[in-house]
């Protein structure tokens, strides 16, 4: 690849999102190559059979926010896109691009001067672009980074690795009392235990051995193919991974999800993975529930809500599957360090208020993007009172607002649900004489429930602003709020009433564990006899599974974690998040309510 | 001696009768395109609108009918039922009763012989008119009685007892059939009347009175059955039927419990007991629906459920998942499922080139242990 090259535009708006790149519907195609046609198919439905090898795409601010979905970079290196510029890049996508070969450049300036078929020249060396007689600067792009652009992306840099044979770093994690050190936010303590530094800063990189994997089924046919290509015959410890069959399971987009489950069963084979969890609920519950992730550790895994198990202060973020078959068979992840952002909650939540209201406000606050490659570090006697369940659904959704890492202090609470003393874990805190990048303070006292609106997760509004809204559906489930509380709470809303004439109540309890729980102590009882239907512990209608799929101009309220148009029907369908108190209470009455009169 | 359907239509077999059925039903599964071509509604009392198929909804295609579906009844002032399971089912247990007439879109109306009610399946247009008039005329049937003697032997079923009377009595469609089964236990009876529906018959029922020139169908000699693939839903009818033995050994990715035929409460308990101390074999995926929510909810005092999520099975919601384009269950490219639903037409379940089979709830639970018929 040249270090100077020029291309035809194709210009993008802010917050292009994963699901927009390649619609989450679209995730289950087999191939790459299927795929690809279908990139951008709602908002540049011609982009798919016209962008020819070579185009350029300039964007402006958060590209590729949203779902991890590696196959978002991939269908644009497929259709041959090399270069992208745009005024930041969310996370995941970051890696992603690179390890597809695609070199994404960030410059702020450009996208007010060229419009789409306009032609920008890139120089990489003289750090510039150039486009209709401007020139703007860009970053320095790390030679190794370049080198992965070169090679054509991960898979072809780790292949040459392994014929060079795969030299191991030798690590020694830090002991507990280097752990206990003053003056670190707690991803630096995270980060420089588990790599082994005395002292690590924002924006170092750092390579880790996490010591959890975890891969769903959504992926398993890529990364099989991935390790294939790569000519891995072993992984580095088999032991370190666990493969959870959610998304696709119980099998429902008939052309695709069957060979998501073979490709599961055959990766289980073929590396020896003996974890394996096929049906029995979502991923990230899982991951908690079977304290595969544990506070003071690293996880990592093939999806965006990686974050969750930072309720625990567990180190866990998302990669992608050309980055997760490296790291299987590496045992290595390299990290940079992110700055944090430290957030104070004051006050003791209301009854009918919950972690899910806390998290939508910031969320509304500081946008899709304000949390950008950080750690949101949660503290504060409100965070202290949340339960871990709670503590799971802030750090889950932590990610949309493009964060890193959403972690909480390990407590009393972390070191019961771990079984486990807590003087192991106690370092995992917010030192007062650590430097965050920025401190926010909420009083979650005066806090009301709160919404995402149609159609944006940061479109956040009070409840009092949507009340009376007319829903069609009402979806209670996800990784961020399918849990036994989230259940409980539900029902006791629920005991004694039925569903609003028409209106459709999914309910998903989030693991085989919690819908056991969930049936023993009548709350699955209460939602059939309200005018529920049960579906079985899944993914589903978060990810835009069919389990409740909408039509044009109908309105969906959920638990989960994301409204991206399209996402749970149509582009037509609307779509709000809440918390559980707010989606029982709406599905009592069919219009937007208030659970704080009921409970 | 009057037959069921003469007694009900107050006409003998051969005469034209002009009834008003008691129940006009309309679901989303096939017969929500009546109301594309109802414009007025006779008596909004007696048509059912049902919610029960594409549960929870797997396109928003599907989710456009239960809008346009609950449009119409909202409008027109009908019932509307939904998360209450199979609308044969659901109606069956809470809604119909002895002596009425029921008309559905769907291919299993005769379920309701197995109750004294005459089940009446009928063309869109059919149903339409009569949704428009209250009214349906027909021409009374003749009867095809059948005498159901001995007793299922252990592992063997009503529903392959139904199978192997269907296998050996071609050329009844549009007749009525009565059964004369007093050996069988009320759910059995309607797994036989809705199994037998497969032939085509008018409407099935049964009667009490021992029959004097009757078919025989002698249950010591039923063997564990299969119906297999066929081309499309209107050859349903002609999918052929085989023991199951013949089939020995075929390699399944799948087994789903289901339905009127398998989801029932006493289906269920029945499965419950053969998963007893047995293991789900990797590979194999189970679905087990339950028929009803009531179903759902006594499975679930029973244990059942539990049992079968630690089994391993998928436990869906309670409706009707014998044709599943998209939803929990779907099959993929050149698999084969082995089911309690009576649908084994290319497509019902997913992919086209999938391969169907109905099967008795014994050999779906046997096969998940070996992931083979």
């Amino acid at each position: 690849m040249d270090k100077k090259f020029s291309g035809k535009i194709w210009k993008f708006g802010n917050d292009i999102d994963t699901d927009t790149i390649i619609p989450g519907k679209r995730g289950t195609i087999p191939t790459i190559e299927e795929m690809k046609k279908y990139a951008f198919e709602l908002l540049k439905p011609e982009f798919g059979c016209t962008v020819r090898a070579g185009d350029i795409l300039v964007a402006g601010t958060n590209f590729g926010c949203g779902s991890s979905r590696e196959q978002a970079a991939t269908v644009l290196s497929h259709n041959g896109v090399r270069c992208i510029i745009a005024k930041s890049f969310a996370r995941i996508f970051f890696r992603n691009a690179f390890n597809s070969g695609i070199l994404l450049l960030q410059c702020d300036g450009i996208q007010e001067v060229c419009e789409g078929g306009d032609i920008v020249t890139v120089d990489v060396d003289g750090r510039t672009v150039s486009v209709n007689g401007h020139t703007f600067s860009v970053g320095e792009v790390p030679e190794n980074l370049f080198n992965i652009v070169s090679n054509g992306g991960l898979i072809e840099d780790t292949k040459k690795r392994l014929k060079e044979g795969v030299k191991k770093l030798n690590i020694t994690p830090l002991s507990r009392e280097q752990c206990k050190k003053s003056g670190y936010t707690m991803v630096e303590k995270l980060l420089k235990k588990n790599a082994g530094k005395e002292h690590v800063k924002p924006g170092d990189i750092v390579i880790t051995k996490p010591d959890m994997f975890m891969i769903h089924d959504i992926y398993t046919p890529y990364l099989l193919d991935t390790l294939n290509k790569m000519g891995a015959e072993s992984i580095d410890d088999p032991d370190k991974v666990t493969i959870v069959w959610d998304h696709c399971m119980p099998t429902a987009v008939a052309k695709n999800d069957s060979e998501h489950y073979d490709a599961g069963l055959s990766l289980a084979e073929k590396y020896g993975i003996k974890k394996l969890h096929i049906g029995e609920g979502i991923c990230h519950s899982i991951m908690h529930e079977e304290r595969y992730a544990k506070p003071g550790e690293i996880a990592t895994a093939t999806d965006s809500h990686t974050t969750t198990y930072g309720g625990a202060g567990n180190f866990c973020s998302g990669i992608g599957t050309a980055e997760m078959a490296a790291a299987l068979i590496t045992g290595e992840l390299w990290f940079k360090v992110p700055s944090a952002i430290k957030i104070v909650l004051n006050g003791h939540l209301p009854e009918g208020v919950l972690s899910k209201d806390v998290i939508l406000k910031i969320l509304g606050d500081i946008k899709a993007d304000g949390g950008q490659y950080k750690s949101l570090e949660f503290t504060g006697p409100a965070a202290s009172e949340m339960s871990m369940m709670s503590r799971f659904t802030v750090a889950n959704m932590a990610l949309e607002a493009g964060a890193k890492c959403g972690l909480f202090e390990a407590d009393e609470k972390t070191a019961e649900y771990y079984d486990m003393p807590l003087y192991k874990i106690d370092w995992i805190r917010v030192d007062e004489d650590a430097i965050y990048e920025k401190v926010l303070t909420y009083d979650v006292e005066e806090l009301e429930p709160q919404l995402s609106c149609p159609q944006g997760v940061d479109n956040v509004h009070p409840l009092h602003e949507v009340l009376g809204t007319k829903i069609d559906e009402v979806y209670l489930g996800s990784c961020t709020n399918g849990s036994i509380e989230d259940m409980a709470i539900a029902a006791k809303i629920m005991e004694g009433k039925k569903v609003a004439p028409g209106l459709r109540f999914v309910v998903v309890p989030a693991t085989n564990k919690v819908f056991k729980e969930a049936i023993d102590l009548g709350y699955i009882k209460t939602f059939i006899e309200a005018g529920a239907v049960i579906s079985h512990p899944c993914c589903g209608l978060c990810c835009g599974m069919p389990y409740g799929l909408m039509t044009d101009d109908e309105s969906i309220l959920s638990t989960a974690n994301r409204n991206f148009i399209g996402r749970q029907g149509t582009k037509k369908t609307l779509s709000y998040l809440s918390s559980p108190t707010v989606a029982a209470a709406t599905a009592i009455a069919g219009v937007i309510s208030d659970p704080r009169s009921i409970l | 001696m009057s037959t069921f359907v003469e007694k009900i239509m107050g006409k003998p077999a051969g005469a034209v009768v002009t009834v008003t059925p008691d129940y006009l039903v309309i679901n989303d599964g096939v017969s929500h395109a009546a109301v594309d071509r109802i414009s007025t509604v006779a008596n909004q009392d007696k048509v059912w609108v049902i919610y029960d198929h594409d549960v929870p909804t797997g396109s928003p295609e599907a989710a456009a009918v239960l809008r346009k579906n609950l449009k119409f009844a909202l409008k027109n002032g009908c019932h509307y039922v939904q998360a209450e399971g199979v609308g044969y089912q659901y109606m069956f247990d809470k809604v119909v009763k002895p002596g009425q007439i029921v008309l559905g879109g769907g291919s299993h109306e005769g379920i309701f012989g197995a109750k004294g009610t005459l089940g009446i399946s009928v063309s869109i247009p059919e149903l339409a008119r009569a949704v428009e008039t209250g009214r349906y005329s027909v021409i009374v049937p003749e009867t095809v009685f059948v005498s159901v003697t001995g007793k299922l032997k252990d592992g063997v079923s009503i529903l392959d007892g139904a199978l192997a009377f269907l296998k050996e009595n071609a050329g009844i469609a549009g007749k009525a059939i009565e059964f004369y089964c007093p050996s069988l236990e009320d759910h059995e009876k309607a797994v036989l009347c809705s199994a037998a529906c497969i032939s085509g018959a008018y409407t099935v029922s049964v009667t009490e009175e021992q029959p004097e020139n009757s078919r025989i169908l002698c249950l010591d000699q039923v063997n564990s059955m299969v119906m297999m693939p066929c081309e499309s839903r209107g050859k349903q009818g002609e999918a052929e039927i085989r023991e199951r033995a013949s089939l020995e050994g075929m390699e399944l990715q799948a087994g789903q419990i289901g339905g009127y035929t398998g989801g029932t409460i006493e289906e269920l308990r029945k499965a419950a007991a053969l998963i007893e101390g047995r293991k789900l074999t990797l590979g194999f995926r189970l679905t087990v629906c339950p028929a009803t929510s009531q179903d759902y909810l006594k499975a679930m005092e029973e244990g059942i459920i539990t049992k079968f999520i630690d089994y391993g099975a998928q436990i869906s919601a309670a409706g009707d998942h014998s044709v599943v384009p998209q939803g929990a269950g779907a099959m993929g490219h050149g698999e084969k499922l082995l089911t309690t639903g009576l649908y084994t037409f290319s497509g019902a379940m997913g992919c086209e080139d999938a391969e169907i089979y109905t099967a008795s709830v014994e050999s779906v639970i046997a096969a998940s242990t070996t992931k083979k018929i």
